[in-house]
């Protein structure tokens, strides 16, 4: 994995920048800049707002020597009880990224500020993750705010010091909480240049003075959490800031090609192919005859045999270890992972290109900037050689150069080779190519090539009682879902886990008589699951009828638009995927149809439905089949997907009626 | 978006060496030497079946297992130690995550001697050379907690990953350990020694018992060190509603006295007890202080159990530390806050933390007439006591006994929210000592009936021809619900907690809804309970089935929906407290329409916990009532599949409908 935020991160902890207008430091007591900021008149917020930057302000200030200082300067009021986090600041740093000083201070409401001293700023290693697989120099120096209670402000000074790899820094303006003031400014040397672009904001003009260029903006509203919305880089506000030393080659991206070309200096010699590397690509590939085979093979070797391990240490955040080193350790992270199979396929005469993605779909659009903050992932493209068939390898597009280029993601280690999960589907990536490198669209697969086939052959008896046997079939993420569940499970006997959790979506009770699986570690076939159930009163008596919902197994519906508050993002949808259900379920003795449910049939742009119940001799037959064609779910059409999902939640509750049949009932008196 | 899968995640391991227990320094100095177990360069002989074997038959489908397990430590005033060695094979591709080692340490000691090494399935050896980070999880001044982490390389299935270090102990540094038995992977072996400091006595028990290849903890009358081998030690997973892990885990304590053990039970609980009474009294035992207060609390003409209550709803308006966020040192410095430091002081200043409240209870009861007694319970929280462990640390919670009208009253006030004449859950059911000058006697607080803590949700809703629903829903908390709500949402303003109620709400209905709270619940105090008052509206809540609309019978049934949804069990199923829920639905129905087929009314008793559901209908209405009773706390292991199947028939039971007719069917019949 690329370093996630190498130098966001700073940015994001620290939010923003300053001018240095104001005394650094009060006596025995906040700044005056903090005290300044507390007492402006503040707009009414929502009951939701928890707290409010009131004042931040960042100096990025540049030295001819390439060195940079930043100056962070920031005032919080916590409004509301669940605004006391805001208390809490990590600031991240590493040996590049040196902290000079970090001040805190809480202005109560009443009585005498408060300040922390720097000794009393716990420091730690940077461990994001749960636990520590992450091999890292980053580290944190973490400000505890005293009373950082509603009605109190809280704020920070953080100077730094920063010797960039690339001279490019973001202005994250947009946060959870509204901004009510913020400034950013960048000093430069003579000679020096800049370009600012920004995503997400129209463009802001700065004010330029000797040197200096300063942005502001006020009342920036906040960016609330909604589920299923697009990734933070994809709706928050923010500049990216390209710095162009005079005459130098080592200046920000102001384009895809300088970027790429960046990347493709950084991985120079990377991917050579050493003795060790080619005899084990003999060994994997000699017995192999077609030039599918021995991708799938190297590519199989990547995800199952070399193990995944976060590194980032100093520029090892963004350069991979050369392919030797991965090689003979058997671990490395997604950038080395990508590394090494691309030196593997090269050694079989197979052209690969480094792809640096965003691992969430939508944080990156063809409007987004060239900058590395907005990626934290590497894959690879790879140019399918003649003669394999479109339908081998369906994740690929055809560029205009290289032709068909395959994406493959070498850390999934349970989507198959030839696939792409969906995260990546329809996700833009930089492209690094010998003379540079382009955003180039990932392909969308149809939605047959993911998803689940769920067939059933069921038995019904007059007290309600269901058994059965069920088929599931799965592909692409609904495969990949279950085998990483599957793969969590550390004792044979809780095998059976995750199909109960997903059989007790759908019944109340019921009893596996049998239960197995297929294909888990086989991702180059379909995961399934085949199992026999018992059901006790699954059909439900009203009277003398039975009420019978054939869609015994599976839902679908989404309730995400089912709330008061207006959405105001989009929705991104996990993969395109295509899901059916087909039953047959035999009618108990000496009952017979009442009343079928009415078919469905709703088609629209961004994923299809249709449904039956009908008889067929003594059986009832149900067949659906539902289709996600559209990863985003756009503004416009958050009404039309509201109104399917209703249609869909109430066709699987549907519920087809059996009464006893007239000869069941025995002959009448007259 | 959702992630389909964290990709990266995995579950943190070693905690078998997170053993960080109650810490004591020696002020003095005392030299020993003694041979290491293992010295910094062995490497225990690998046998070929380790290398070959694909599985474990006594941990079938484990991604990885513990070959062998070694702990050896030392307590010594100068040089104190403790010598790991750790064996793992890996077995599954997902076992190859146990190769990224995280050994945790803390302030007072290093790690040294880090070695480790891959051997291949061939037999073949990959040392690591590589780096070790120091990665420090928690510093400040005061204490610190690290950890060194690195990754074997060339680890594949089928490999070995083995790798040893040694805690070494800052010089005077002592403190109480214990041996983690029970790990996340199954052991095939371990072998534990310790060698006690030889100048403070040092007892030993083994709370949660032995694995059945386990033998017995013996010391060793010469060395005098304490030794334990164990096989085939099962895998420990967690699961859902289990007793407190720590109570499950296999593991043996260490515990050392500067005064000496008193290993007469009887002797060392009195020995105790008289120690704490005498501490409570010197804190609670203000007489005078106290009887100006009780009369400003109390009137004379007050009966006694009026002047009981009114004495215990005025300890809990006492601004109670314990329930605020936390106080950091800085701030106490900051704002000159005096903490009291007895029942006085804490009148005075009108405020305390809430074991202190408690005992302000016990001097003002006392003041006021009544018999009132100090206790301390152990909560059930992280343990289930034993009092033959002799651990008086076990004994983590106060309360006061009063006599009133010939019965005991259990008294917490410093619990907040807690209603008089109820306890908080962990001191619920638990067993405690009753403290008087001579030690005192053994006691066992009541558990309360279901009837004590309730849940009752009544509903008043209007069912529209568009199958949508919408009307009034009365939620009512009482006794231990009320109280974890208030705890819950205490440090919440009144906008977020009509959110978590709402949301509350929300989950529990099986179908997507809009909630909004319409009155102002009661959040402070606990003599009332909390009130909830919503308007609900649901935009499809009928299924349909040809010419008939049908009305599920289940409406705040989806928290159970879930409950007990796998086959097995290894654990007791752990149940905080009795509860009782009741629901009261009443239904209008649109005009013409009506019901084509009633419910038959269903009762599942099992005796502990019980349901009931019925339906009722009249023209135009249809009612629907619902409860649910559980009385009991714990259920064995081997009893789960009758409370799975409860569970089960519950759920047939809510997924019952209602058979309607709309107006268009009715007049067509």
């Amino acid at each position: 994995m690329l370093r996630p935020f190498a130098l966001a991160l700073l940015a994001a902890s620290a939010f923003f920048a300053t001018l240095l207008a104001l005394p650094v430091h009060a006596d025995n007591g906040a700044p005056a800049w903090m005290h300044s900021a507390a007492v402006a008149a503040l707009p009414q917020y929502d009951d939701k707002t928890n707290a409010v930057i009131l004042y931040s302000d960042e100096l990025i200030a540049v030295q001819s020597d390439g060195k940079i200082r930043r100056t962070v300067r920031v005032a919080i009021k916590i409004l509301r009880p669940a605004g006391r986090s805001l208390g809490k600041h990590r600031f991240a740093y590493d040996p590049d990224t040196k902290i000079i000083s970090l001040h805190g201070w809480t202005i109560p409401a009443q009585g005498k500020d408060y300040e922390v001293k720097e000794k009393d700023m716990p420091d730690e290693g940077y461990i994001p993750f749960e636990s520590g697989e992450l091999v890292t120099d980053v580290r944190t120096k973490n400000l505890d705010l005293p009373a950082a209670d509603p009605g109190n402000v809280v704020g920070y000074e953080l100077v730094q010091d920063w010797r960039p790899y690339i001279f490019q820094d973001m202005w994250g303006v947009q946060r959870q909480i509204p901004v009510r003031e913020a400034h950013y400014a960048l000093q430069l040397p003579p000679s020096w240049e800049y370009k600012a672009v920004w995503a997400n904001h129209l463009d802001v003009v700065p004010s330029t003075s000797n040197g200096l260029y300063s942005w502001s903006l006020s009342d920036v509203p906040a960016v609330r959490w909604e589920p299923e919305m697009p990734p933070w880089h994809g709706v928050a506000a923010r500049m990216v800031v390209t710095i162009l030393p005079p005459g130098s080659s080592n200046s920000g991206f102001e384009s895809w090609a300088k970027m790429g070309s960046w990347y493709s200096e950084l991985t120079r010699g990377r991917r050579d192919v050493t003795p060790d590397i080619h005899a084990k690509v003999v060994a994997l590939t000699a017995s192999l005859n077609s030039p599918l085979a021995k991708m799938q093979a190297l590519a199989g070797y990547l995800q199952k045999d070399v193990r995944y391990l976060a590194m980032e240490l100093g520029i090892g955040g963004y350069q991979p270890h050369p392919a030797s080193f991965v090689y003979s350790h058997h671990f490395g992270d997604c950038k080395d992972k990508a590394t090494l199979l691309s030196a593997m396929l090269a050694d079989v005469g197979i052209d690969s290109y480094y792809v640096i993605i965003n691992a969430d779909r939508g944080a990156v659009d063809a409007s987004t900037p060239p900058a590395v903050g907005n990626f934290n992932h590497a894959i690879l493209a790879i140019k399918i050689p003649e003669g394999i068939a479109d339908a081998a390898l369906p994740a690929f597009t055809v560029h205009p150069k290289f032709g068909r280029l395959l994406f493959f993601d070498p850390t999934d280690t349970l989507t198959p080779f030839g696939y792409l999960r969906g995260d990546l589907q329809s996700n833009y990536g930089m492209l690094v190519i010998p003379d540079g490198g382009e955003l180039v669209h990932l392909p969308q697969l149809p939605p047959a090539k993911g998803g689940t086939r769920r067939t059933a052959k069921l038995a019904l008896d007059p007290q309600g009682n269901l058994t059965g046997d069920f088929v599931e079939i799965r592909t692409g993420d609904s495969a990949t879902g279950q085998r990483y569940r599957q793969h969590a499970v550390t004792k044979s006997e809780d095998r059976v886990k995750p199909l109960e959790s997903l059989v007790s979506d759908s019944l109340g009770s019921f009893v596996f008589t049998k239960a197995s699986i297929s294909n888990l570690d086989d991702t180059s076939q379909p995961f399934g699951y085949s199992y026999s159930v018992v059901a006790r009163n699954y059909a439900k008596t009203a009277g003398n009828l039975l009420l019978v919902r054939p869609g015994v197994v599976g839902s679908y519906a989404s309730g995400i638009l089912e709330r008061k508050e207006p959405r105001q993002y989009p929705i991104e949808i996990d993969s395109p995927a295509q899901y059916s259900d087909a039953f047959d379920i035999t009618l108990p003795p000496g009952y017979e149809v009442d009343d079928l449910p009415a078919p469905v049939d709703i088609d629209n742009k961004f994923a299809s439905y249709h449904s039956k119940t009908e008889l067929r001799g003594n059986m009832l037959h149900y067949d659906r089949v539902y289709e996600v064609k559209q990863l985003t779910i756009a503004m416009d059409q958050m009404e039309d997907f509201r109104k399917f999902n209703r249609i869909v939640a109430g066709d699987e509750r549907s519920t087809a009626v059996l009464k006893p049949s007239a000869s069941a009932q025995g002959p009448t008196n007259h | 978006m959702t992630t389909l899968f964290p990709l990266w995640r995995k579950l943190s391991r070693l905690q078998q060496l997170r053993r960080f227990a109650f810490v004591a320094a020696l002020s003095f100095a005392v030299a020993l030497a003694i041979t290491p177990a293992l010295t910094a360069d062995d490497w225990l002989p690998i046998s070929p079946e380790e290398l070959k074997m694909t599985s474990e038959p006594k941990a079938p489908g484990a991604p990885a297992i513990y070959l062998y397990r070694q702990v050896d430590r030392s307590d010594l005033s100068h040089g104190g130690h403790e010598h790991n060695y750790i064996r793992i094979k890996i077995l599954t591709e997902a076992g190859r995550d146990y190769a990224n080692i995280e050994i945790p340490y803390r302030d007072r000691m290093g790690i040294s001697s880090i070695r480790a090494r891959t051997v291949r399935p061939d037999g073949s050896i990959v040392n690591f050379d590589g780096q070790v980070f120091k990665t420090a999880v928690q510093k400040n001044r005061d204490s610190k907690f690290l950890a060194k982490t690195f990754t074997v390389p060339d680890v594949q299935v089928g490999s070995i990953v083995e790798y040893r270090f040694t805690y070494d102990f800052e010089d005077y540094y002592i403190f109480n350990s214990e041996w983690i038995v029970s790990a996340p992977l199954f052991t095939k072996k371990a072998l534990f020694t310790l060698k006690p400091f030889d100048r403070w006595p040092m007892q030993w028990n083994w709370p949660a018992g032995l694995p059945e290849g386990a033998t017995k903890p013996v010391q060793d009358e010469h060395s005098s060190i304490v030794r334990m081998t164990a096989e085939n030690i099962p895998a420990f997973q967690e699961e859902e509603f289990m007793p407190p892990p720590n109570e499950l885990k296999y593991r043996v304590n260490f515990l050392y006295s500067e005064d000496g053990f008193e290993n007469d039970e009887n002797k060392y609980w009195k020995k105790f007890g008289k120690k704490q009474y005498d501490r409570v009294e010197a804190f609670a035992d203000k007489r005078k202080a106290m009887e100006e207060a009780v009369a400003t609390i109390v009137s004379p003409s007050d009966a006694p159990e009026v002047k009981l209550e009114k004495i215990y709803d005025r300890c809990q308006k006492i601004r109670n530390l314990s329930y605020e966020p936390r106080i950091s040192g800085e701030q106490i410095k900051h704002d000159k806050m005096k903490l009291p430091e007895n029942s006085e002081e804490l009148w005075k200043l009108g405020y305390g933390a809430g074991k202190d409240i408690t005992w302000l209870f016990l001097g003002l009861a006392r003041a006021a007439g009544f018999d009132a007694r100090p206790a301390l319970v152990a909560s059930r929280a992280e343990h289930f006591f034993n009092p033959k462990r002799l651990d008086s640390r076990e004994l983590d919670a106060n309360l006061v006994v009063v006599k009133l009208n010939g019965k005991d009253i259990f008294c917490d006030p410093g619990a907040a929210f807690t209603a008089y004449g109820m306890l908080p859950w962990v001191e619920t059911g638990a067993r405690g000592r009753l403290l008087d000058k001579d030690g005192g006697d053994w006691i066992e607080t009541p558990l309360p009936t279901s009837s004590a803590t309730r849940i009752e949700r009544k509903a008043d809703l209007h069912l529209n021809d568009d199958g949508s629903l919408d009307g009034k829903v009365t939620v009512t908390y009482t006794g231990l619900e009320a109280q974890a709500w208030r705890i819950d949402e205490r440090e919440q303003d009144d906008a977020a907690r009509k959110r978590s109620l709402e949301d509350n709400l929300k989950r529990n209905i099986p179908a997507a809804s809009e909630v909004e709270l319409t009155n102002s619940p009661e959040w402070a105090g606990s003599k009332n309970p909390l009130v909830a008052e919503f308007d609900v509206k649901i935009s499809s809540w009928l299924s349909t089935a040809g010419k008939r609309e049908l009305l599920p019978a289940g409406f705040f049934v989806n928290n159970e929906k879930h409950m007990f949804e796998h086959s097995t069990r290894t654990f007791p199923v752990y149940y905080r407290f009795p509860f009782l829920k009741t629901d009261d639905i009443a239904i209008a129905l649109p005009q013409g329409w009506k019901v084509d087929s009633d419910l038959k009314p269903v009762t599942q008793d099992i005796k502990a916990i019980a349901y009931s559901f019925s339906v009722a209908s009249k023209p135009g209405t249809v009612t629907l009532q619902r409860s649910l009773r559980c009385d009991i706390f714990i259920v064995p292991a081997d009893k789960y599949s009758v409370l799975r199947a409860f569970y089960q028939y519950i759920r047939t039971a809510d997924d019952q409908q209602v058979v309607l007719l709309p107006a268009a069917a009715v007049a067509v019949n």
